[in-house]
């Protein structure tokens, strides 16, 4: 799949149905952390367009609520190690898509994972979860405390 | 488990390609080192489950129901300003 058609799978279309020519298949070959047998997921736009929905296709069900993490912090700035690169079969200038797991906590507090962002290179529809040693940015990065 | 003694400079070898070496041996700590092909994540041990943890957390299992899926995103919306 091309990076062409990844982005036709993040762009909603008029009638909210999505051909599964336009659901964008990516390939965890680590699986994620915890859910380690989910190896397969579809990325599809939510109905909104503004966010991305991780779904495993495989092992337990699982989806995820993911946003851009620079829509969250606009000067977000992560390095990937060089193994991360290796994983993903992508050099330093590929474009590759960014997506933070979005947390919506039991009093309603929504906190996004900036910690181990989501990262897929689009030419080859690899991802994977990538956890820097180092990072500047916390696992719960509370946007929004609950609602009055 | 297994269980070693190894001293500063000694390693250990798991299967193919992994190697896992003692560099110095301190009052409260080790420092290890490892080596592991790049298909091999390797990361320390809270910071797996801490992320292991937030993705239980994270995941839900009726995102295939589009009410719910509307339901969290508008909630989301509603915060991002």
């Amino acid at each position: 799949m091309t990076p062409r058609s990844l982005t036709a799978a993040a762009a909603m279309n008029e009638t909210g149905e999505r051909p599964d020519s336009e659901r964008a298949m990516v390939t965890f070959p680590q699986g994620l952390p915890g859910f380690a047998d989910c190896r397969t997921f579809v990325v599809f736009a939510a109905e909104t367009g503004e966010f991305q929905w991780l779904t495993s296709l495989e092992g337990p069900a699982a989806s995820f609520l993911t946003v851009d993490p620079r829509r969250v912090v606009p000067a977000l700035r992560y390095a990937l190690a060089p193994a991360d690169l290796v994983r993903l079969r992508a050099t330093e200038d590929t474009p590759l898509l960014w997506l933070a797991i979005v947390l919506v906590e039991a009093d309603g507090t929504i906190a996004v994972n900036l910690r181990a962002p989501i990262v897929i290179n689009p030419e080859t529809m690899i991802g994977c979860q990538v956890m820097p040693q180092r990072s500047l940015y916390p696992v719960r990065h509370v946007i929004s405390a609950p609602a009055v | 488990m297994l269980v070693f003694t190894r001293r500063r400079g000694e390693a250990i070898v798991i299967g193919d390609g992994i190697e896992i070496h003692v560099l110095r041996i301190g009052r409260d700590g080790v420092r290890i080192g490892v080596a592991a092909p790049d298909n091999v994540p390797v990361h320390r041990q809270e910071i797996y489950e801490q992320i292991c943890a937030a993705n239980r957390a994270a995941a839900t299992s009726d995102a295939a129901d589009a009410e719910r899926r509307a339901a969290l995103e508008a909630q989301l919306i509603a915060r991002l300003k």
